[in-house]
C-alpha cells in the first residue's frame, strides 16, 4: 500500500513529523515500510499491510494509527451534499443475497467529465494506476482514501437496471483494460438483463466511463470476502479492489466514503443527483464487547504499563470504553474487525507503548523441565559427530526427485501441484542424491570426496498411509575403508553387527561404495545415555568458515621447488598455504627427491585452486612458486 | 555374457575389493590387464571362438576389461592420497605430504547445533515432527481456517489436496507438540519446510527453519525477547542489535517481527538489507489462546511463547553463498584440510 505523505494530512492535519520517522514508526507498530521515496516532489511510503488489517489498506486506517501513536486529532473530511429531493428509485436487484453485505448507489446526471486535474492525475499515477478521466480517477481516489472499492456505470451503456447476481448466463467478459476473460458459472457479478457489466472486483468495458459520459450510477459495496477471493483465484486476476474486498471490510465506512465520493464528483464534474440513494444492508451484526482488565497487560508484557495510557490508547483507536466495577467493557470501532478478544486489546496497548521499552536481558528461566527429546534426535546428532571425526563431509540434498530416480513405483509418494514438475516425487532413498553429488564433485574436479547425508526418506505402504523415516547414507571411494568406518560407527554407538541381524538396516549400492542405513529402528536399540556422551561436539569448533560455494572447476597445478636444506614438509605446506591465500583449495607435497649430485632437495607440490579461472590460477601459481623466471 | 567371463570378472572384482595396498593392486593390475595378463590372453584366443559368437564375445571381453580398470582405479585413488607421516623419508622414495583430512558439518547443521546447544542449556528439549502434514496441524490448529487470507502467504505443495501437504512451516510441529505434551514444557526444533516456489538462484521450494516453544504459567514478552536476544548473541556475539515490531501471525497474539541490525552495514543501509539497515529474521509472539484451546490447554491457566526463524538467508550471508541452491547439494564443498 503506497501512502503519499502529504495526503495523510487530510485526516491528521497536525502531522508535522518528518516522513522517514513516520515510516520507521509505522514499521514498529505493524505496518512495515518497504521504502520511502521522493517522486514528483511527493514523499511516497510503501507499506506492507498484514492480512488482518484491511482498514489500513487506506489513508483513513493509516492516519488513525498515526493519530493514536502521536496523540494528535483525527478528522474526517467535511461533506456538504445538496439535499436529495428526487423520488426516482434505482431499479437495482440483489439476487446473490448471501454474498452481498452492503450496497449504496446513486445516479448523477448532466455530468461533464474531463481529463483529471493535475493533483488527481499525480495521486493516481503515484499509486501505479493509469489516469483515465476525472470520474474514474475519483472512484479510485476514494478507494485509496477509505479502502472501499466502488464502481461507476455509464447509464447510456448499462441502463439503470443493475443486478447483483451469481453468473448464470454470460460466458465472456471484457475488462476495462480490454482483457477478455472466460467466465465461470457462479461468479459474483453486477449485470443488467442483457450484458455482463462488472465483476465484484473488476469493472467491465460494457459500461466504461469516458469523456462523453453524462449520466452515471455510482455504487459502493462490500461482499463476502471468501467469495471475492475465490472468484479472483478462479480468474487468476488480482486488482486493487480485489485485494481490499477479499478481506474483512467494515460496511459502516460506506456511508462516509460514498458521500465524499459524490461530493467530489459534484465538485469536479458538476451535474445533479437524479435518484434516491439506494441503500442495501441485510446484515445484523452483534456488537463485540470485550471485558478488559488492565492488570492483564503487564502479565503479558512483563513490564508495568500505566492504566491511563492503556485506556487513552483504546479510546484514541476509536474504542468505546466503559468502566464496570474494577474492570472495563470495551467496544472496538466498526472498522477494526481484528479486535475480538482481550488479547487483541492487549496487543494494541503494548504496540503503542512500544516493544522497545520492554527489556531484552531477561530470558526464560533455565530451570530444566522433563526431557521429551525423541531418541532419533540424539542419534542423528551423535552420528554426525562420529562421521565428521572420521573425515566425512555432510551434504544435504533435494527431498523431491525426478521420475527416473523412483526406486519403487508402488510405494512412492507423489506431489500433486508442485510447480517444479520435473521433480514429482519424494525420495525413497538418499543414495541417488549422493550419486548426483558425487557426479557434481567429479565435474568440479574435486578428488576423492567422502561424504554423508542424514535426512528423511518417504514411502506409503498402502495408498494414503504416508511414512517418513530418518536415513543415513554415506559414500567413500574405498570400499574397505567404508566398511571399517561403519564398524567404527557401530562400535562408537556400542553396537555390534549381531544386533542388526533382525533388522534390514543396511543397503549397499554401486559396488558397495554407497551405504544407506535406516535410522528409526536403530534409534530404539542404541543406549541413549551413551548418545549424550557423543553429543559433546562443540559447534564452536566448526564456527570457522569451511564451506564454500564453488563457482567453477578446481584447477590443479604442479610445481617443483629446489632447496639446499631439508625442511619439514608441514612447515613448507603452511608457508605456501599462506602465500597462496584465499583461493587455495588443497596443497600436497607429492614427492621429495634428494639430488646428491647437485646437493639439492626437490620438493614437488600439487596445488588446487578454487573459484579462479584456469588462466588466473596459473598466473597466481607461477607467482607464488616464483616460476616465471624458469620460463 | 559368457558364464566364464562372468565368473572371471566376479573373481577379479572380489580380489580388488579386498585389497587396499597399492603394491598388491599393481600386482593385480599386471595379472589381469598387463601385456601378459589374463585379459590380453583371452583377446589373443578370440580367434578360437566361432565367427557367429566372436563379435559378442569381443564386446563382453571389452566390458570385463573396462570394469576391472575402473575398479582398480577406484580402489587406487584413496591409497595414493592417504596422509603419510610428515617426516622426511628416504632419498628417492615417493611420499605424499598434506594436512590430515577432517570432516565437516553442513553450514545449516552448524547453525542448528549452535542454537540447540543454547536451548539445551536453558532446559529445553529438542523435538521433531513429520514433514508430510495434514491441513489440521499445518493450518487449522494454528488459527488459520480454510478461507483465511493468511493461507495465501504460504503456497503449499500438496500430496493429496486439500488434506495432506508438505509442511509449510515448523509451526506444524508446535501444533503436534501442544496436542501431545503436557505443560509445562520448553521445546526447540529445527526443521525443513516446503513452499511451492520455482527453484532459481534466489528461491527454493525447501527452506530450513528453527522454532522454539515454551508453555508455563507466567511466561511473558520480556522472557520471549530476552530468549531471542540471547540466541542472537550466541550466533553473532554480544554487540548484536535486535528490534521487535508488531507483526501479524495468526497463531500468536501479540505477535512480533524480529529484525536484526544488518550485519553487513550495521544499520546504515546496503544491498544486503535493501537499504533498510535491518534484516528480518523471524516471527514470534505469545501463543494465541485459540491455539491453546484447540490443543486442550486452558489459556487462563497456561501461557506460552513461540518463535521461529529462517536459517537459509542467515547461513548464506555467513558463508558468502550467493545461490540458494548451493545449500542443498551441488556446488557446496569443504576445503579438505581446513579444520
Amino acid at each position: 500500500m503506497k501512502i503519499i505523505y502529504s495526503h495523510l494530512q487530510k485526516f491528521i492535519p497536525q502531522l508535522k513529523i518528518d516522513p522517514k520517522t513516520v515510516a520507521d514508526n509505522l514499521s514498529l507498530i505493524g505496518h512495515f515500510a518497504d521504502s520511502v521515496e521522493k517522486i514528483d516532489n511527493q514523499v511516497v511510503i510503501d507499506l506492507e499491510i498484514r492480512q488482518n488489517r484491511a482498514d489500513c489498506l487506506s489513508y483513513y486506517g493509516i492516519a488513525k494509527e498515526l493519530a493514536t501513536l502521536y496523540q494528535i486529532p483525527f478528522v474526517t473530511p467535511s461533506v456538504n451534499l445538496p439535499p436529495i429531493t428526487k423520488k426516482d428509485k434505482l431499479p437495482i436487484k440483489v439476487t446473490a443475497k448471501s454474498d452481498v453485505k452492503r450496497i449504496m448507489a446513486l445516479r448523477l446526471s448532466n455530468l461533464k467529465n474531463t481529463p483529471s486535474p493535475t493533483w488527481l492525475k499525480q495521486f493516481i499515477q503515484l499509486h501505479q494506476l493509469n489516469s483515465i478521466n476525472t470520474i474514474v480517477d475519483l472512484t479510485n481516489y476514494i478507494m485509496f482514501l477509505y479502502g472501499i472499492p466502488n464502481h461507476a456505470f455509464d447509464t447510456a451503456k448499462s441502463t439503470n437496471h443493475l443486478i447483483w447476481e451469481l453468473n448464470h448466463q454470460f460466458d465472456r467478459f471484457t475488462t476495462l483494460d480490454g482483457t477478455k476473460l472466460q467466465l465461470h458459472p457462479s461468479l459474483l457479478m453486477v449485470n443488467n438483463p442483457k450484458k455482463a457489466l462488472s465483476l465484484s472486483f473488476l469493472g467491465g468495458q460494457a459500461c466504461a466511463i469516458n469523456l462523453d459520459t453524462t449520466e452515471v450510477i455510482f455504487e459502493m459495496a462490500v461482499y463476502n470476502r471468501s467469495k471475492v477471493r475465490a472468484d479472483s483465484h478462479q480468474l487468476k486476476t488480482i486488482t486493487e479492489a480485489g485485494i481490499r474486498l477479499d478481506k474483512e471490510l467494515s460496511h459502516h465506512l460506506i456511508p462516509p466514503a460514498f458521500s465524499y465520493l459524490i461530493s467530489l464528483i459534484l465538485k469536479h464534474c458538476h451535474g445533479q443527483i437524479t435518484s434516491q440513494t439506494y441503500n442495501y444492508c441485510l446484515l445484523k451484526e452483534k456488537p463485540i464487547i470485550i471485558n478488559f482488565d488492565p492488570k492483564q497487560i503487564s502479565q503479558y508484557a512483563g513490564v508495568s504499563i500505566p492504566n491511563d495510557f492503556a485506556l487513552d490508547t483504546l479510546k484514541q483507536l476509536g474504542c468505546i470504553v466503559n468502566k464496570r466495577h474494577k474492570t472495563y467493557q470495551v467496544k472496538p470501532p466498526h472498522f477494526r474487525r481484528d479486535l475480538n478478544l482481550i488479547e487483541d486489546l492487549i496487543e494494541e496497548i503494548i504496540r503503542f507503548w512500544r516493544y522497545d521499552k520492554i527489556p531484552t536481558d531477561q530470558p526464560i528461566s533455565d530451570q530444566p523441565l522433563p526431557d521429551i527429546t525423541p531418541p532419533i534426535a540424539n542419534l542423528t546428532r551423535s552420528l554426525k559427530n562420529i562421521l565428521v571425526s572420521l573425515g566425512y563431509d555432510e551434504v544435504r540434498s533435494w527431498p523431491l526427485i525426478k521420475e527416473s530416480q523412483i526406486i519403487n513405483p508402488k510405494t512412492v509418494i507423489r506431489t500433486q501441484n508442485s510447480i517444479n514438475s520435473k521433480y514429482p516425487a519424494l525420495r525413497q532413498s538418499i543414495i541417488p542424491s549422493l550419486i548426483n553429488q558425487k557426479q557434481q564433485y567429479h565435474r568440479l574436479k574435486l578428488e576423492n570426496p567422502q561424504f554423508f547425508e542424514i535426512g528423511k526418506i518417504y514411502y506409503q505402504e498402502k495408498v494414503g498411509d504416508y511414512q517418513e523415516k530418518y536415513s543415513l547414507a554415506l559414500h567413500h571411494p574405498n570400499v574397505t575403508q567404508l566398511q571399517t568406518d561403519i564398524d567404527t560407527i557401530l562400535s562408537q554407538l556400542q553396537l555390534n553387527s549381531n544386533q542388526l541381524v533382525d533388522i534390514p538396516l543396511i543397503q549397499k549400492h554401486r559396488q558397495n561404495i554407497y551405504v544407506e542405513i535406516i535410522l528409526d529402528s536403530l534409534a530404539n536399540i542404541v543406549d541413549q545415555k551413551h548418545l549424550h556422551q557423543n553429543n559433546n561436539f562443540s559447534a564452536k569448533k566448526q564456527k570457522r568458515t569451511t564451506a564454500y560455494e564453488l563457482t567453477g572447476q578446481i584447477t590443479t597445478l604442479d610445481a617443483n621447488l629446489n632447496l639446499k636444506n631439508k625442511i619439514n614438509p608441514t612447515t613448507l605446506i603452511r608457508k605456501y598455504s599462506k602465500k597462496i591465500g584465499q583461493h587455495l583449495w588443497r596443497i600436497v607435497i607429492t614427492d621429495i627427491y634428494h639430488d646428491t649430485a647437485k646437493k639439492l632437495y626437490r620438493y614437488t607440490f600439487r596445488v588446487s585452486y578454487f573459484n579462479l579461472n584456469s588462466a588466473t590460477a596459473k598466473t597466481l601459481h607461477l607467482k607464488v612458486f616464483n616460476l616465471n623466471n624458469l620460463k | 555374457m559368457d558364464q566364464k567371463l562372468q565368473t572371471l570378472q566376479k573373481n577379479w572384482l572380489k580380489k580388488i575389493r579386498l585389497t587396499n595396498n597399492a603394491d598388491q593392486l599393481e600386482q593385480i593390475r599386471i595379472q589381469s590387464l598387463g601385456r601378459k595378463g589374463k585379459i590380453n590372453q583371452l583377446f589373443q584366443d578370440i580367434k578360437k571362438i566361432s565367427p557367429q559368437k566372436r563379435k559378442q564375445y569381443g564386446q563382453d571381453l571389452n566390458l570385463v576389461k573396462t570394469t576391472i580398470e575402473k575398479a582398480i582405479h577406484t580402489q587406487t585413488q584413496p591409497a595414493k592420497t592417504h596422509p603419510s607421516s610428515p617426516s622426511l623419508k628416504s632419498k628417492t622414495k615417493k611420499s605424499t605430504f598434506t594436512l590430515p583430512k577432517i570432516g565437516h558439518l553442513h553450514p545449516i547443521s552448524i547453525t542448528e547445533y549452535m542454537i540447540n546447544d543454547l536451548f539445551l542449556k536453558l532446559g529445553f528439549s529438542i523435538y521433531d515432527g513429520p514433514e508430510i502434514e495434514t491441513d489440521e496441524y499445518c493450518f487449522e490448529r494454528l488459527n488459520v481456517p480454510k478461507d483465511h487470507p493468511a493461507r495465501e502467504l504460504q503456497d503449499s505443495i500438496y500430496i493429496r489436496e486439500p488434506e495432506t501437504l508438505l509442511r509449510t512451516q515448523t509451526s506444524s510441529v508446535e501444533a503436534r507438540l501442544l496436542a501431545t505434551a503436557k505443560p509445562p514444557f520448553k521445546v526447540a526444533f529445527p526443521g525443513r519446510v516446503y513452499r511451492n516456489e520455482k527453484v532459481n538462484k534466489s528461491n527454493h521450494f525447501v527452506f530450513h527453519q528453527y522454532q522454539a516453544v515454551a508453555v508455563t504459567k507466567n511466561i511473558n514478552l520480556k522472557n520471549l525477547f530476552g530468549t531471542i536476544n540471547l540466541m542472537f548473541e550466541t550466533l553473532y556475539g554480544p554487540d548484536v542489535t535486535v528490534r521487535y515490531r508488531t507483526k501479524y501471525y495468526p497463531e500468536v497474539e501479540p505477535g512480533v517481527g524480529v529484525d536484526l541490525q544488518c550485519f553487513s552495514c550495521h544499520g546504515s543501509g546496503c544491498s544486503l538489507c535493501k537499504d533498510a539497515g535491518w534484516i528480518e529474521m523471524g516471527g514470534a509472539g505469545i501463543i494465541h489462546p485459540i491455539v491453546l484451546k484447540k490443543a486442550g490447554i486452558n489459556p487462563k491457566k497456561w501461557r506460552g511463547f513461540a518463535f521461529g526463524m529462517g536459517l537459509d538467508r542467515w547461513t548464506m550471508a555467513k558463508y558468502n553463498i550467493k545461490d540458494i541452491r548451493t545449500l542443498l547439494g551441488g556446488n557446496l564443498a569443504y576445503k579438505p584440510n581446513q579444520p
